[in-house]
Parts: C-alpha cells; sequence; structure tokens
C-alpha cells in the first residue's frame, strides 16, 4: 500500500515484488504496443493501470501474465522469470497462481455457470462432484445464487463477470488480472463486480492488477499506474 | 446546505436536545463535515425565533442542564415546502479550479502543472472514499454519501482531462482578451 | 423569427447539396441509383478487403461447383446416349442403355454428398458475412441490392469451378466420343450454366431472414439452426429427383423411384439419428464427464446438436450405403464365381466386376467428400470460436483439453450414430446375401466399413488441430 510517487523505479526498495517487469517491448507487427514499460506488482497489492486506449494496458497485462511474451525486457514472478518459461509451464502457472476477467468472453458459452466455475478445478485433478460443489459455494459468495444452472448467454452481464470472477478465484489465486472487469456493464452491476473482487482479494491477500479507464474503477486500487503511448508515465505527468 | 432544515428534519422524530442533534446529524450524514456544537445551538435559537420550534423543556438528570427542542407546526410545514421544492441545478457554472486554471494564465504561472498535481489529488480522494464505501461494515448511508461525492469528483477529473488537452488554445484566448 | 432561418437554410440547402452531388457525394448514388455496375464494385471491394476465411470459401465453393457440374454433366452426357454404342472405357459397362443408366444414376446419387459439401463451405465465415451484409443493410442498402451483392459474392465462385469442370469435360467428350450428338452439347452448356445459378439461388434464398431484419442479425453473434446449407440440401434432393427419373425412364419405371425414395427416407433418417444421438449423447456424458474435455464436448454437443447433425448426415448416409454394398459385393462376387464356373455367364466376368468397382469406386469418393466436408465444418467451428478459445487459453485451458474437447465433438455422436447405420447396412447386405444365397449368409466383412469411416471422420476431425493453435493465440484477445 501507499507506494504512491515510486511506480517506475524497477529497483524496488524493501520487499521484492511479486511479480514486476522490467523495461518491456512488444509491437504487433510494426505498431509498438510497449516502449520500455516498468511496473512491479506487491504481494496482496491492487494496482490500477490507467491510461487511453492504445497506450498499451492491455499488453502489459498479456505480458504480465504470460499470455503473451515481451520482445524485449524481463517479467519476474515469485524469483523466476516467466518470459522464459516453457509454455507447458505458462499454462499450467496461469491455471494454479493466476486468475484472468476480461470484459466478457472468458466464459464458455455451452457450459453451465456452475460448470464454468468448476472448470479450473477439474483441470487441476479434482473430481466433477468437488468441483461442482466448490464452485456452488463462491457463486453462493458472489450472489449468483439460483442461477448454477443457466449458461453465460442466459446471465445478465452482471452476474456473468461475477460468475467470471468466481472462476477467476476458485483455485485460490495469487494474482488476479483484470482487463476492464467492468466496462460493459451498467454503473451499479459495475459496483457489485469491483467489491465482490476487492473483498475478496484483500480476505484472501490475492494482488490485482486491474486495467481500467475509469478512474471510479481505478480507486479501488491502493495505487495507480498511468500508460501513455507504451511507457509508464512518472506521477504528476499528464496522459 | 440549509443546516435550518436538515436539525429540522431531526426534530420532527421527537423531541431532543443540542447534543443528541449533533450526533443524531454526524450519524445519519457520514462523511459530511461535522456539525460544530456552537452551530447547532445558534441554529436552534433561530428556528425558535421564527415559531418554527419551540422549547419542550429543560433536563438534568445529574450532569449539566439540557433543553429539549421539538418541531411547531409551522415548522413542518416549512420542512415539508423545502423537502418538496427543487435544488437548482449548477445555478453558477463558476467554479475554484478554473479560476485557478485561468488566474494562473493571467498571471504567468503553470497551469498544466497545477492541473496534473489537481488531479492527483482528486484521485487520491477516490481511493479514500472507495476504501470507506468497500469497508464491510459500511452501510449504506455511507456507501450512497461516498457514491455522491465519488461521482462528483470523477466529473472533475473528466474536466480536468479535457481542459489539460486543451489548455494551449485556453491560453491563447485568455491572453488576447 | 424561429420560422425565417430555419426554412431558408432548407430551401438553401437544396440547391447546394444538388451542386455537391455531382462531385462530392459519390457513395449514395452508388449504393440507391446507379445499380449492378457499381453493386458489383463494391461486392469486389467487400471481397478485397476480405479476410483469408472469405478466398478459402471461394476457393472451395469453386471445387464444390467443379465437382458438382463435371458429375451431373457425366450423367448428361451419358444420358444422352440412346440404344448401343461402343463405349472404350468401362470393360463395355456403357455400351448398353440398361447398365448405362444404373451408372447415369450413381453419378446423380454422388451429387448428394457434393451438395453437403457445398453446404459446408457456405458455412464457412457465415457469421462474419451476415454482419457484412447487415451492416450494408443498416447504411441503407435496399434488400434487393443485398441480395445482389451476395449473389455477386457467390456467383463468380460457383461459375468459376462450372467452367474448370466443363473445360475438362469438353475436352474428355471430344477424346472419346468423334461426333458428339446435339443433345449432349446441349446438356453439357444446361449444366454449365444450371449450377452457378442453382449456387447462387441458395445463397441469396438463405438471406432471406438476414434483409427482412438486419437489426437483429447484426447483433445476434450465431445463427441458430443454420438453415442455408439445409435448404442447399433439399434443393439439391428436389433438382437430383427429377433428373434420376428422367434418366431410368422407360421401362423399369419402378425401381429409380424406389431407389430414390429409400434414399431420400435413409437421408432423412440420418439427419435425425445423427442430431438424435448427438442430443442423447451430450447430455448423457454431460451429467458424467469427468474430465474437462469430455464435459466441454458433451456440453456441445447439448446446446447445439442440430449443428453435428447437419455435418454428420451425410456421413451415416455412406456409411449405410457403404456397408450395405461391401455385403451385397460379397454375395455378388460368390455368385459370380459360382456361374462362371457353371459356365452361366453371358458375359466376360470383367463386365460384372467393374460394375461392382465402379460403384465402390462411387462410395469411396463420396466417403472423400464427405470427410472433407466435414473437415471443413471442423474448422470453421474453431474459426468461428477463435476469440472464447484465446480467451479459454488465457485462462490457463491447455490447449490439448481443446483440442480432445473437439475431437471429442465429433467421436461422441458418431459412435453410436454410426454403430446404427452400420447395423441398417448390415441389414440390407444381409438380407441379399440371404436372399442369393438362400440361408441365412452375414457378410462379416462388411463391419469393417462403419470402423473404416469412423477413423477416416476422427482423422478430418483432426486436421483442425494445426489451427486450433494458431486460432488460439492472445492476438485474438485484443479484437473484442
Amino acid at each position: 500500500m501507499n507506494h504512491r510517487g515510486d511506480a517506475m523505479s524497477d529497483k524496488e526498495e524493501g520487499p521484492v515484488p511479486l511479480l514486476a517487469a522490467r523495461s518491456l517491448v512488444k509491437a504487433y507487427g510494426r505498431t509498438p504496443a510497449l516502449r520500455g514499460a516498468s511496473v512491479a506488482l506487491g504481494a496482496g497489492e491492487i494496482l490500477a493501470v490507467t491510461g487511453a486506449s492504445g497506450s498499451g494496458k492491455s499488453t502489459l497485462l498479456h505480458l504480465l501474465s504470460g499470455i503473451a511474451r515481451p520482445d524485449e525486457g524481463a517479467v519476474t514472478y515469485d524469483g523466476q522469470r516467466l518470459d522464459r518459461l516453457p509454455e507447458r509451464r505458462l499454462t499450467e502457472l496461469r491455471r494454479t497462481d493466476f486468475g484472468v476477467v476480461f470484459q466478457f468472453g472468458q466464459l464458455i458459452p455451452e457450459l453451465t455457470a456452475v460448470d464454468n466455475v468448476g472448470l479450473p478445478l477439474l483441470l487441476a485433478g479434482a473430481s466433477r462432484a468437488t468441483a461442482r460443489e466448490r464452485a456452488g459455494e463462491w457463486l453462493e459468495r458472489f450472489g449468483v445464487r439460483g442461477q448454477e444452472g443457466l449458461r453465460p448467454g442466459e446471465l445478465s452481464g452482471g452476474q456473468a463477470q461475477r460468475v467470471a470472477l468466481a472462476r477467476a478465484l476458485v483455485t485460490g489465486p495469487r494474482v488476479v488480472f483484470a482487463d476492464e472487469p467492468t466496462g460493459a456493464l451498467d454503473s451499479l452491476a459495475g459496483e457489485q463486480v469491483m467489491t465482490a473482487l476487492v473483498h475478496t482479494a484483500r480476505e484472501a491477500g490475492t494482488a490485482v492488477l486491474l486495467i481500467t479507464h475509469d478512474a471510479q474503477v481505478a480507486a479501488y486500487a491502493d495505487r495507480e499506474v498511468r500508460l501513455g503511448d507504451g511507457l509508464v508515465l512518472p506521477a504528476g505527468v499528464a496522459a | 446546505m440549509s443546516t435550518r432544515h436538515i436539525l429540522l428534519g431531526l426534530l420532527e422524530a421527537g423531541p431532543s436536545h443540542g447534543y443528541d442533534l449533533k450526533r443524531r446529524h454526524d450519524e445519519r450524514f457520514p462523511q459530511a463535515r461535522p456539525l460544530a456544537y456552537g452551530q447547532v445551538y445558534t441554529t436552534l435559537q433561530r428556528l425558535v425565533r421564527d415559531g418554527l420550534a419551540e422549547v419542550e423543556g429543560t433536563d438534568a438528570d445529574g450532569g449539566p442542564e439540557r433543553t429539549l427542542y421539538r418541531s411547531t407546526a409551522a415548522g413542518a410545514r416549512e420542512l415539508a415546502r423545502w423537502a418538496g421544492e427543487i435544488a437548482p441545478p449548477a445555478p453558477f457554472v463558476a467554479n475554484e479550479i478554473f479560476a485557478k486554471v485561468v488566474v494562473s494564465i493571467l498571471s504567468g504561472g503553470d497551469p498544466a502543472a497545477y492541473l496534473r498535481a489537481q488531479q492527483d489529488a482528486h484521485k487520491a480522494r477516490m481511493r479514500e472514499l472507495t476504501a470507506v464505501k468497500t469497508d464491510p461494515g459500511a452501510d449504506l448511508a455511507t456507501v450512497l454519501s461516498a457514491d455522491y461525492a465519488l461521482n462528483h469528483l470523477d466529473a472533475d477529473l473528466r474536466w480536468m482531462h479535457t481542459t489539460a488537452a486543451r489548455l494551449a488554445t485556453l491560453t491563447a484566448e485568455v491572453d488576447t482578451t | 423569427m424561429t420560422g425565417g432561418p430555419v426554412g431558408g437554410g432548407t430551401a438553401g440547402a437544396r440547391p447546394r447539396d444538388g451542386g455537391a452531388a455531382s462531385g462530392g457525394r459519390p457513395a449514395r448514388d452508388e449504393v440507391s441509383g446507379a445499380g449492378v455496375p457499381a453493386e458489383a464494385r463494391l461486392a469486389w471491394q467487400l471481397a478485397r478487403g476480405a479476410d483469408r476465411r472469405e478466398w478459402w470459401r471461394a476457393g472451395l465453393t469453386a471445387a464444390g461447383a467443379a465437382l458438382a457440374t463435371g458429375f451431373a454433366q457425366a450423367a448428361v452426357v451419358l444420358g444422352s446416349l440412346r440404344g448401343q454404342y461402343h463405349v472404350s472405357v468401362g470393360d463395355g459397362l456403357l455400351n448398353e442403355p440398361g447398365e448405362r443408366s444404373g451408372v447415369v444414376l450413381a453419378l446423380v446419387l454422388l451429387l448428394v454428398p457434393v451438395l453437403g459439401f457445398l453446404g459446408q463451405c457456405a458455412r464457412i465465415g457465415a457469421v462474419h458475412r451476415d454482419r457484412r451484409l447487415a451492416g450494408l443493410r443498416l447504411a441503407g442498402a435496399t434488400p434487393a441490392q443485398v441480395r445482389r451483392i451476395a449473389a455477386l459474392e457467390t456467383g463468380p465462385a460457383c461459375l468459376l469451378g462450372s467452367l474448370l469442370a466443363t473445360a475438362a469435360a469438353v475436352a474428355v467428350v471430344l477424346r472419346l466420343w468423334s461426333s458428339p450428338a446435339p443433345a449432349a452439347w446441349a446438356g453439357l452448356a444446361l449444366i454449365a450454366l444450371a449450377v452457378p445459378v442453382l449456387g447462387t439461388a441458395v445463397a441469396v434464398l438463405a438471406l432471406r431472414r438476414l434483409v427482412a431484419s438486419p437489426l437483429g442479425w447484426v447483433r445476434r453473434a450465431r445463427p441458430r439452426g443454420g438453415r442455408g446449407p439445409a435448404l442447399l440440401f433439399a434443393g439439391g434432393l428436389l433438382v437430383v429427383l427429377p433428373s434420376a427419373l428422367w434418366t431410368f425412364g422407360g421401362a423399369r419405371k419402378g425401381l429409380p423411384l424406389t431407389v430414390f425414395a429409400l434414399v431420400a427416407a435413409v437421408g432423412a433418417g440420418t439427419v435425425w439419428l445423427a442430431g438424435g444421438t448427438a442430443r442423447l449423447a451430450g447430455r448423457l456424458v454431460a451429467r458424467r464427464a469427468r474430465s474437462a474435455a469430455t464435459l466441454i464436448a458433451a456440453e456441445r454437443l447439448r446446446d447445439d446438436p442440430w449443428a453435428a447433425a447437419r455435418t454428420h448426415a451425410a456421413v451415416l448416409l455412406v456409411t449405410v450405403v457403404g456397408t450395405g454394398f461391401v455385403g451385397v459385393r460379397q454375395a455378388l462376387l460368390a455368385e459370380l464365381d459360382r456361374m462362371r464356373r457353371d459356365h452361366q455367364l453371358g458375359m466376360p466376368t470383367a463386365f460384372y466386376t467393374t460394375g461392382i468397382g465402379l460403384t465402390g469406386a462411387a462410395i469411396l469418393v463420396a466417403l472423400a467428400i464427405t470427410v472433407c466436408g466435414l473437415a471443413v465444418g471442423t474448422a470453421e467451428s474453431l474459426a468461428d470460436r477463435r476469440r472464447g478459445l484465446a480467451a479459454q487459453v488465457a485462462a490457463g485451458v491447455p490447449r490439448a483439453v481443446l483440442g480432445r474437447a473437439l475431437l471429442l465433438e465429433t467421436a461422441l455422436p458418431l459412435a453410436p450414430a454410426l454403430a446404427l447405420a452400420g447395423a441398417g447396412g448390415m441389414a440390407i447386405g444381409t438380407w441379399y446375401a440371404t436372399l442369393a444365397d438362400g440361408t441365412v449368409t452375414v457378410p462379416y466383412a462388411a463391419l469393417l466399413v462403419p470402423v473404416l469411416v469412423y477413423g477416416c471422420c476422427l482423422a478430418a476431425a483432426a486436421t483442425a488441430l494445426p489451427l486450433l493453435r494458431r486460432s488460439a493465440r492472445p492476438g485474438e484477445l485484443r479484437y473484442a
């Protein structure tokens, strides 16, 4: 908490961050998305990444969560170089240590809410009954009770996002990556989703990397870093 | 904000004394500026003077003597009138932030730096209010009043964002007139 | 005071607009007034701006149209022969009108899997295309214009395929036949024109609902039911039916009708069977699924069993016919052998075996086409879902699990359906063999056919796996 102002120093003073990115460069074709961004996330910290569209927010999330690899720079998670891990290990890590929530589309449309939430457990080798039971508990906790048997298309936007949140949290991850989790929701539904995320993260000590362009959503974080043109902007500089 | 009417409203629930009113006010309107005792007593005296409230009696169970007040029929009518009256939407468009930007331009200061610092301060306050709001023990009144402030701060932020992007044009305009 | 400026503004705007129309606003004129050339230009622009899938669709549609044209033209040319001929290919099988009409019927029946394949091709990029055309409607294009643009998108591909096939057919006919009859030429020309016209008509027909309500189709991501291929299938059957009857004509009127009614009934039955088993398999397996891959595959089947049914119906049809044929062939060959020993054969043995061989080849061709259609369908279903798949991979679902789910989607419903289809084919084979032999004879070799078909289908579905690797990548997450 209260790291305000030292967002860009990648030589971390104090405790070693759980997840850190140093001088990340990434281009899609000839379009540069990141041009040397550095950012650090402490254990249990909620960090908001804001910036205009096209500033490289989503790319930063993809690199930090091991969904994509940087062209240059390093991503360190829990003392190991994430960008050098083989794909198989990365997939496993994303399943066990990380959770992801996107704006929409991360639920499998053909699976019911409870099976969607139970999927990571099933993949981890849990039995179907255990997976469904644990998933049911999470759904109840997030107020999606009585809708366990519905498919994502039959849920409201806010319910679907809370199901997605439950799916991201069901394995007890150490980091949750949320990319505009309330982007498609009205403000009340968005507030419910954010409150559920923040409460659970604080309780379980889960770190959250929250990508948003909404100042009210960013205010749920302990601290905010701003991206502009593929770089992390120092505090007090206009985007 | 009309302290008079708010106190009158609290009195409608039943007779009470000044200390009680202050406590109930601060409870009912969390995160609002707390009322000063002095303000409560002067306001109560004015209400009595205008016939909107009257003294019910005094009680002094052991401690210092305290005056009990209660609302009158005229007070109830006035309260109903006020509660139904529409608050004028944005009667004055001038605001302190804009004034500072303009003055800064006129005096050759750095309006951009000011706006950045102000935005950071706004964001810090928004994080504070959000923390209050998401506290597991927060009641709905707290959440709603925090929401009100958050929405206004957010509006300010967005205004500052667009203003910062158009400072060059504004500077040219202010300097020529 | 308010009326003045407003009235003046409109009055003043009119001549300005009129002046601008000559140079500044071509878009409006292009869409509403200029007619087919402008629409052709627009269709061409759309095609040029389209992604690779659109070119795949065009290429595969052209291939399907070429096959359809080829089979139909071969049937027509053979059908135009009257009486005895000496044809240098086919061991004399094409010399007699009777045998010839059998070959013609086989060729016409081969059109059925071809139509199924064309239906699969039409589904490539269907969601994207529907959205694009609905966007045109919203931009102010009239229904007729949208239909014409759609026709211009499908027509050329069909025409290209048809022209290529016709060129090949003309070359073959000129080599084999010294002086082709005018009727043969007329038939060739008719088919060359009919295939693109029919293909285009089906494409336009499939747009009916889209044209009626552009808004609904812009918003809905995934059309349910998919009547386009069903229409193609039904329309194709309608064309096949009279032509088959016409071909046979004459003395043996009863037989073709029976054969065709049988094929139609079995066809309708297989769609129903495929859909039913898919739903049943989905429901049963979803409840008991223990692994993620099985669960995903089963729930997909339960959600939309008819998608699988459309793809699998042709497979089941080929299996019934194939299994039956192997049984019948075994019995026929045994009988031929017996007759040859008894010197009862009126013709050289090769005459009969060539007929049997040709029928077998036709069934193999049908199987090949069907399996291609299945591969295309699987690839398309992957391409359709690529954003969702990328999100699953991002969430840590291993690609191997998604790959297994993809294979299971084919394997789960096909197993019971193929078993039933195989049983049906065995019944036909056993019935024939028993009839020929006098005692109950079971042609066990035919049991291999469903197994073989099952293997082919899994292999076809597996060809889409490399595409899964390409589809489920983080780049897809960038576009909502």
